[in-house]
């Protein structure tokens, strides 16, 4: 629950101050978005099998963003930037996809 | 013996990722929590989880909003461009109106002075001139229109790319009609000069790197029946059927009582030499156009 309060505080700080990104940042901006996705999704599946935690929810958002961003950055230094931000959204995609499914699950039937 | 692992173990990557339980640290927290091992203190929990809460929340909001903002601009870039070619194009039209008024002015002066001082000179000048393209001329001809097929103009995007008019066919038809005998061609209103050339960019078609745009119309200026009777005949002829009836590229060829060509306005100075009055000397013209002029040059200059 704080942490729902926390994220919504956040969100209306966001929309209100409108922080510009610093032009270093702006390429791995969609790649974020996609893993904070991942993150937002497994923590409903975790909410509604029962086992949410909010310690657990915030580690995996800031590490999936942190790491999808490290990844897609290695890749840009190495020449490969494409196809391992390619690879990371595929992963990522499956990932959703697999929760949303669950939820579905979860939803309807139970 | 060796332990055997489960059939798949060398495909764990795959399950790992499309069959995989729940992200297995939910599951352990929950097992912790059950098993009363937390021990974190109440409030410095919720602090940090507060806190970074806030910080994600406003991270992502601002990633979405960023991501969100390129389409203004470029709707904004857009709108630019299209700002700056009007401009230009505004510009381009008034510099064309003060040549004309200026070469309307030139050549005033310069049929003023030499009247008086040679007019044979001023005859032979005025008769290079209408051949040159340099003076409007006016007289009764042919126009030869030319046009994308219909699929172009219906579909532009989709359509066979050489169903469009052509430089070449431009050039062929051009050619087609001074063979026939024209005394004066203009593309579009663009006079040909001795010196023009009609050449293609891309799928742009540019007539002394003036862009013209279909419709094509090609006027000549000579005798209407005469000049259709040896076009007809002429290789330029046989090529806009064939373009016809292969890539439907629709033209005509028709008989014009009166015609008015622009002349080309002022030429490039090349060479000055001093003049000598035909007192001294013949300056009887050494090369007479080949056919009787039935064209009569427009009062000097262009007419706007």
């Amino acid at each position: 629950m704080i942490a729902l309060i926390g994220l919504v505080i956040g969100v209306v700080a966001g929309l209100i101050l409108e922080p510009s990104v610093p032009v270093v940042l702006q390429p791995y901006l969609p790649i974020a978005v996609v893993a904070a996705l991942d993150a937002l999704f497994g923590a409903l599946r975790a909410l509604l099998d029962g086992l949410f935690d909010e310690r657990v929810f915030l580690v995996s958002f800031l590490s999936n963003i942190i790491v999808a961003a490290l990844i897609v950055f290695i890749g840009d230094q190495l020449g490969v930037g494409s196809q391992l931000s390619t690879a990371v959204v595929v992963v990522l995609g499956i990932r959703i996809f697999s929760n949303v499914a669950s939820i579905r699950r979860q939803l309807f039937r139970a | 013996m060796r332990p055997t692992g489960p059939a798949d173990a060398s495909m764990t990557l795959l399950n790992e990722v499309m069959k995989r339980p729940l992200d297995p640290s939910y599951v352990e927290v929950a097992a912790r929590k059950a098993a009363g091992l937390d021990t974190d203190r109440r409030g410095v929990r919720v602090a940090w989880v507060l806190v970074l809460a806030t910080l994600l929340g406003a991270f992502i909001t601002t990633a979405v909003v960023s991501l969100r903002e390129p389409k203004d601009g470029v709707v904004q870039a857009r709108a630019l461009l299209v700002d700056r070619i009007t401009r230009g194009r505004a510009q381009v039209a008034s510099l064309r109106a003060d040549t004309a008024t200026m070469s309307q002015r030139i050549a005033a002066l310069q049929s003023a002075a030499l009247a008086s001082s040679d007019p044979q000179l001023l005859a032979s000048l005025n008769q290079y001139e209408v051949v040159s393209g340099a003076a409007a001329v006016s007289g009764p001809g042919v126009r030869v229109t030319l046009d994308d097929a219909v699929a172009i103009r219906q579909n532009p995007d989709q359509a066979d790319p050489s169903s469009r008019v052509m430089a070449t066919d431009i050039q062929e038809v051009v050619n087609g009609l001074w063979a026939a005998g024209a005394e004066a061609i203009s593309v579009n209103g663009e006079r040909l000069t001795s010196l023009s050339a009609v050449r293609g960019a891309g799928l742009a078609i540019q007539v002394d790197l003036s862009p013209v745009l279909p419709p094509y119309s090609v006027e000549a200026i000579g005798d209407p029946a005469t000049l259709r009777a040896r076009f007809s005949r002429t290789s330029a002829s046989t090529r806009l059927e064939w373009l016809g009836a292969r890539y439907g590229i629709v033209s005509n060829v028709a008989g014009v009582d009166r015609l008015q060509l622009a002349g080309a306005g002022q030429v490039t100075l090349l060479y000055a030499g001093v003049h000598v009055p035909s007192a001294v000397g013949t300056k009887a013209p050494t090369a007479t156009p080949t056919f009787a002029t039935s064209s009569t040059p427009a009062p000097k200059g262009n007419t706007p």
